[in-house]
């Protein structure tokens, strides 16, 4: 557990300090950050071999898809899906119906890199590139709002995550809506335009670049926000609040009531 | 006996102390985790206090009362009957008087029941239509109208109509299919994808927050209800027993998407005079 | 000076004889029976608290915009109910402190009151003389209920609106007037302008008016009618064991009342509870998620989340879903728990005075009766997380919801059988606790399959050998009377003196009409308990 954050940490100061750099320069919302320069023959060799090696039995060798997983060439495949799903270690699986969930990548930064910069090049893909997410530009009101009106139905409303249903080969089948509270702002900046999985997708036409960094800095914000009131009892709200009254406040009150009184049959 | 002597001054003492620590605290600003603990502490104290005080140094016999039997009184009983009795004959003499004293009484009960209506708006027509109109633009609840272009496949976005942006029974989900989806409804009730949807949940009312964006189902976090958006959000699972509406779209002149007309059925939860 | 207090007050309104029975008056001390105290504790503390919010709450939906220190909400519209709320939360010294300790109070003062009706009910306490103090009972339930839902609706915050669109939706179910009732009860369609003044109101004046009414009441008819005890040490149908109001219960009781106060406003500075500032203010078409209500709606929650999809469309006329989980089921539940003592009384032919309680096993159909419904609240309460139980293990809502809909109506009446072989076991055995009790006879009860019969009367109160009343003066002229059990050492002395032996004699007989007395002319040395 300390190693997972100890690594979260090692991958998040350089997106921090890549963001505070990009503080000065007016973000666009569709330019290429700053982290990924056309990629020399050598890391699109790379990004090849890890293709080859743990992407194409799935995804086919053009990107075509194949009876084991889908195409990476519609939709809205592209820099920012890959990037989502490659740095949450939501890819690769190892087995076909392996539920696809956040995981520790196998994969240091530059692999990432790599990767991502050659499936966009080789395959030519339709979708978004990574957006540049600056949490520190945004506003936390705004990112309020924002994650209220779009995020916190199936997020929670403190980023816990939650759960939902979908029907599948008319089967009704649970889906688990993950937790926010290790997501990087890039990731939330890559799930928000791509929509990964089950999550719908919020083009800048619903929320621009300015929102996208608000939003960002309010799901940071949900990390640790300001729990005045005491402990937080899992920020699940009324269910955890009735268990704590009636265990530790009732609880509480019955020991003190069976100190006072007598037991049945007792004497004093 | 001394144990408890030290025992019940320890615990008002501690509640002394946190009775002037909390005075201070509140000075200071105030927190309120520690005046939590303060509270606890000061009022704790003498809860034990008094509990240790009852236990070791008052009275710890049990006594015994006797418990009078009721009815212990019967023998005032006919007292009690005749005094009645006797004050009710001229009443029951005088039956006309007291049966119009009775009916005044109710009628003047019914007249002050009246007031209760001023309680409420009628509800007349209101749950049967919402403040769509033919050609109403779909805003989000800042007011801004929406072109198809913003809305990319698989988005979702909540829109009002212009200048409604509060009216609850107007909330309307905007989600664009993908391209392999063929929308649900009339063929002319969409727009390049985008269908529309009543967000309010037609089980209990509350707004349809989640989508689900690989199968195109909109899931209640109230009660769960999930509905079947490529076929008319018809209900698949949980309580709800009614598709939501959908509510017919299109495009303006200047590529806003509007309204077509209200809702054809009322929206939201069911009533007793609800029609098909 | 309390002396000359005293006699000041008794030269006007001549309270002495009652002040002297009062002092005087035995409280039976076994610690379930102050189970109902910490309910009535818990309320001061309501009242205490809620006090100090109205001081700061504004109950006006009127739109403003936020200012305060709670830096997410800055600049954000909203009404003045929720603002004043998140500023009595973050801008007013000891406010957070005070409106947690209200909410922790409203908790556990429901919580008390549900599990004294528990004992209440499973100890047959409820019998005649008592039916009335029953209904009074459970109306302060009803009424805790909802005070409780319309203070949870106050804030306007986001949680609170659902809330309160769910239970306008439930008012529309209801046939033929539906709609008329719930564009009364919120003055026009949801969400109307008028409901948050009204529920105030409601909260701060009408219901805790009635609550305070019906307490002293409950607390009337407890004082003229005298504690129920279990039937155990010298304790009788015909008399109360305890020790007396003053000074010990009352320093018991006095103590109670600052432990529920020391829990109660603890909790409010150390575990939050309802943070209305995360859930944002109301907004039409937002909703929270998890969405829950208060624990003490919870069971109606669970109920609705997992009623099939069935609804009542005939004549062009519907009875919409809500309306048998929102409506059906608090009804019959409500309507149940008013008539229990009657129809115990109907199906038992048992219509005389009780003052001694029942344990679980003397009446094991009450008993089972009482653990089917309970597993069927319990049930329900727990479907009400059914969202949260699949986010936690990983599983289908449908699966979980699918769950609570075959255990709800089939997990009650198994455990309410197996609890009623039990106690009708425990009820033919010799044994103290059901531990002891052999698994042989729970399978086979009797021996040959037969329970016993049910209409028994309750178990006579204890005989106790060698049981002697003992009649002697006080030293200052009075006379006492004491009643000893030489076997086991029991001595248990009349609760007041009298002026004079026969009179102590009278009282004697009265609580204990089958044992001999003795007269003695020495005082008696109290023979204290080892």
């Amino acid at each position: 557990m300390k190693a997972t954050r100890a690594a979260l940490l090692v991958t998040l100061l350089p997106a921090l300090v890549a963001g505070a750099c990009s503080y000065f320069e007016k973000p666009e919302p569709f330019r290429p950050p700053a982290t990924y320069p056309p990629l020399d023959a050598e890391a699109l060799a790379l990004g090849q071999r890890l293709y080859q090696r743990d992407c194409s039995f799935c995804h086919g060798d053009e990107g075509g898809g194949t009876s084991n997983g889908p195409d990476l060439v519609t939709g809205e495949n592209g820099p920012a899906l890959t990037d989502f799903m490659l740095s949450t270690g939501r890819m690769p699986i190892g087995q076909r119906d392996e539920r696809i969930r956040r995981r520790d990548t196998p994969y240091d930064d530059d692999e990432i890199v790599a990767l991502v910069g050659y499936i966009d090049e080789a395959f030519d893909q339709p979708g978004p590139g990574i957006p540049v997410v600056d949490p520190a530009a945004g506003s936390l009101p705004e990112g309020r709002d924002l994650y209220q009106e779009h995020c916190a139905a199936c997020h929670a409303t403190t980023g816990i995550g939650g759960a939902m249903l979908a029907q599948r080969g008319g089967e009704t089948r649970g889906i688990v809506i993950p937790s926010l509270h290790s997501s990087d702002p890039t990731e939330v900046g890559t799930a928000v335009r791509t929509g990964p999985g089950a999550m719908p997708v919020f083009g800048p036409g619903v929320i621009n670049a300015d929102g996208l960094d608000a939003t960002a800095r309010y799901v940071e914000y949900l990390k640790n926000p300001d729990d005045r009131g005491g402990a937080p009892i899992g920020r699940i709200g009324p269910v955890a609040e009735g268990a704590v009254g009636w265990v530790l406040g009732l609880g509480t009150l019955v020991l003190f009531i069976r100190w006072v009184g007598t037991k049945r049959g007792e004497r004093r | 006996m001394n144990g408890a002597r030290g025992r019940i001054l320890a615990a008002i003492g501690a509640s002394m102390l946190a009775s002037v620590g909390l005075t201070i605290v509140y000075a200071l600003g105030g927190d309120p985790q520690i005046e939590g603990v303060l509270l606890g502490v000061s009022l704790g104290g003498i809860a034990i206090g008094l509990v240790l005080f009852g236990h070791h140094l008052l009275p710890g016999d049990q006594f015994v009362e006797p418990r009078d039997v009721i009815p212990h009184a019967t023998a005032e009983r006919p007292g009690v009957e005749a005094a009645f009795e006797a004050g009710a004959e001229p009443i029951e003499r005088r039956r006309a008087i007291a049966i119009a004293f009775v009916a005044s009484l109710g009628l003047l009960g019914i007249a002050a029941l009246f007031p209760i209506r001023s309680l409420g708006t009628r509800p007349g027509r209101t749950l049967f239509r919402t403040q769509w109109r033919r050609g109403r633009r779909a805003v989000t609840d800042s007011g801004r109208p929406i072109q198809v272009s913003d809305l990319d496949l698989n988005s979702v976005v909540t829109v009002f109509p212009e200048g409604h942006e509060n009216a609850a029974d107007s909330q309307t989900l905007l989600i664009r299919l993908p391209d392999d989806v063929p929308p649900p409804g009339p063929s002319n009730w969409s727009v390049s994808g985008v269908v529309a949807f009543s967000k309010i949940c037609t089980h209990a009312g509350c707004p349809v927050g989640l989508y689900q964006a690989e199968t195109q189902e909109l899931f209640c976090p109230c009660h769960q209800s999930t509905f079947s958006v490529p076929e008319g959000a018809k209900p698949t699972f949980g309580p709800a027993t009614r598709p939501l509406p959908q509510l017919p779209i299109g495009v303006d002149e200047a590529g806003f998407i509007v309204s077509l007309s209200d809702y054809t059925e009322p929206v939201g939860p069911g009533f007793w005079n609800r029609p098909e | 000076m309390i002396r000359r207090l005293a006699r000041w007050i008794d030269d006007r309104i001549g309270g002495s004889a009652f002040a002297e029975s009062a002092l005087s008056k035995i409280f039976p001390d076994h610690w379930s029976f102050m189970l109902g105290e910490i309910a009535l504790y818990a309320f001061v503390v309501l009242v205490i608290t809620g006090i100090f919010l109205t001081f700061f709450f504004d109950p006006s939906v009127a739109e403003t915009t936020y200012n305060g220190s709670y830096a997410p909400l800055q600049g954000t519209t909203m009404s003045e109910a929720y603002r004043s709320v998140v500023e009595l939360s973050f801008d007013v010294r000891a406010g957070l402190v005070m409106r947690q300790a209200h909410h922790w109070a409203a908790i556990v003062f429901i919580a008390a009151i549900v599990v004294h009706l528990l004992r209440v009910f499973f100890t047959g306490a409820f019998r005649r003389p008592r039916e009335l103090n029953w209904i009074v009972g459970v109306t302060l339930l009803v009424l805790a209920f909802f005070n409780g839902f319309t203070g949870y609706s106050l804030p306007d915050d986001l949680l609170s609106g659902t809330g309160l669109r769910i239970a306008y939706s439930i008012a529309l179910s209801v046939p033929v007037v539906g709609t008329w009732i719930a564009f009364l009860i919120f003055g026009g369609e949801f969400p109307a302008e008028a409901i948050i003044p009204r529920l105030f109101v409601t909260h701060i004046l009408l219901v805790p008016a009635a609550i305070v009414a019906l307490l002293t009441v409950h607390l009337a008819l407890i004082w003229r009618q005298k504690h129920t005890d279990f039937a155990v040490r010298g304790r009788r149908e015909s008399n109360v064991v305890g020790p007396k109001l003053w000074p010990t219960y009352a320093a018991f009781s006095t103590g109670l009342f600052f432990a529920v106060s020391a829990v109660t406003l603890a909790m409010g500075g150390l575990v939050q509870v309802n943070p209305v500032w995360v859930y944002g203010p109301f907004r039409v078409s937002e909703v929270p998620s998890p969405a829950q209500p208060d624990w003490w709606l919870g069971w109606l929650e669970g109920a609705l989340r997992i009623f099939p999809p069935w609804e009542i469309r005939a004549f062009s006329y519907e009875i919409p879903n809500p309306f048998f989980p929102g409506v059906v089921v608090p009804t019959v539940t409500f309507g149940a728990l008013y008539l229990w003592p009657f129809l115990e009384a109907r199906f038992t032919g048992d219509r005389g005075p009780h003052h001694l309680l029942e344990r679980a096993r003397d009446h094991p159909v009450r008993t089972a009766f009482g653990i089917t419904a309970l597993t069927f609240f319990v049930l329900l309460q727990l479907a009400a997380s059914n969202d949260l139980i699949a986010h936690r293990f990983s599983a289908s809502v449908a699966t979980i919801s699918w769950a609570f809909r075959i255990l709800v109506p089939v997990l009650p009446l198994i455990l309410g059988y197996a609890t009623y072989r039990l106690m009708t076991a425990l009820k033919a055995s010799t044994v103290e606790r059901f531990a002891e009790l052999p698994l042989r006879a729970v399978v086979k009860p009797g021996g040959d399959g037969e329970a016993p019969p049910e209409a028994e009367p309750a178990a006579p109160a204890p005989s106790e050998v060698g049981a002697m009343i003992f009649i002697f003066p006080d030293p200052d002229g009075r006379w006492r009377w004491s009643y000893r059990v030489t076997d086991n050492g029991l001595e248990l002395r009349s609760h007041k003196s009298f002026v004079s032996p026969d009179v102590a004699e009278h009282a004697a007989v009265q609580a204990y009409p089958d044992t001999p007395v003795v007269q003695s002319t020495e005082p008696v040395a109290p023979t204290s308990p080892p």
